[in-house]
């Protein structure tokens, strides 16, 4: 599949205009592991523009590896030449990312909490790889999830205000 | 992500990473990691240089770890940076593979 990119610098203005919901920034990759070091590049870039502090940068990158891993090995099975579409956009001091595809619904939001899922006590409790979901409660400033006509979007939201 | 070793007194293997455990990062040391595990009897795995570590990386820990287990040896993991430590401490990954600060104290716990 063919990949894109629209940014929202403002040609010949000195401030670069940022991405609104109305006028988000959009990145499509294809269902390709190897296609996430694009999304954090593409997600750096913004992230240099803001100033972001290394806290904010750390649970970006870490939510949309999370995110886009799960929707390429679970939701689209490992599977490449599915669309993954990612919106991004600033409202009221807070940084959104919004993660599509058109994988059959899975709710992560709905996952049992970390106390129903791991009894801590030995190396076997843990399951290798099925952390992600734990990692973005934690990381994430909000999730929220809708269940779309066709596939999923996942909507993950970071505070900009100094904590 | 880079990875070496360095052989410690009382059968220690110290492996040092150094770089993010991102997925690509996790491949990228996956297959060393196993092999090492594969013939360490006590494993410290240090952290000091590792950025960013997200399931994928914890994957590469865990894995491990178990095989020496498995073998009736031991892992501990040695420090690990605030936010690597906070995804640790997010997996209980801490709570079941030991996590210090001290190389004298991380080292003491394996012999």
């Amino acid at each position: 599949m063919t990949t894109s990119e629209t940014g929202l610098l403002s040609k010949g203005s000195a401030l670069p205009q940022m991405p609104t919901e109305e006028q988000p920034d959009l990145l499509v990759l294809d269902s390709r592991l190897a296609e996430l070091s694009r999304a954090q590049s593409w997600s750096e870039s913004l992230e240099d523009r803001l100033g972001l502090d290394e806290n904010t940068r750390y649970a970006i990158r870490l939510c949309l590896e999370e995110s886009l891993a799960n929707v390429v090995l679970h939701g689209y099975r490992n599977e490449p030449g599915h669309p993954i579409v990612i919106r991004r956009w600033l409202s009221s001091d807070t940084l959104y990312f919004a993660v599509e595809d058109k994988a059959p619904p899975f709710t992560p939001v709905d996952a049992p909490p970390l106390a129903a899922t791991s009894e801590p006590g030995n190396i076997e409790s843990l399951t290798p790889g099925g952390n992600g979901i734990r990692l973005l409660r934690q990381f994430a400033g909000s999730l929220a999830y809708e269940n779309l006509p066709e596939g999923n979007r996942l909507t993950i939201g970071f505070s900009l205000q100094p904590s | 992500m880079t990875i070496s070793t360095e052989s410690i007194d009382g059968d220690i293997t110290r492996i040092l990473l150094d770089g993010r455990m991102d997925i690509e990062g996790a491949a990228a040391i996956d297959l060393r990691m196993n092999v090492l595990a594969g013939s360490a009897k006590f494993l410290l795995i240090d952290l000091r240089n590792v950025s960013f570590i997200g399931s994928m990386g914890l994957r590469s820990i865990v894995i491990p770890a178990e095989a020496v287990r498995r073998r009736g040896g031991k892992t501990v993991l040695f420090g690990p940076v605030p936010l690597v430590e906070k995804v640790l401490k997010t997996s209980n990954i801490d709570q079941v593979i030991p996590v210090f600060h001290e190389l004298d104290t991380a080292l003491a716990s394996l012999r």
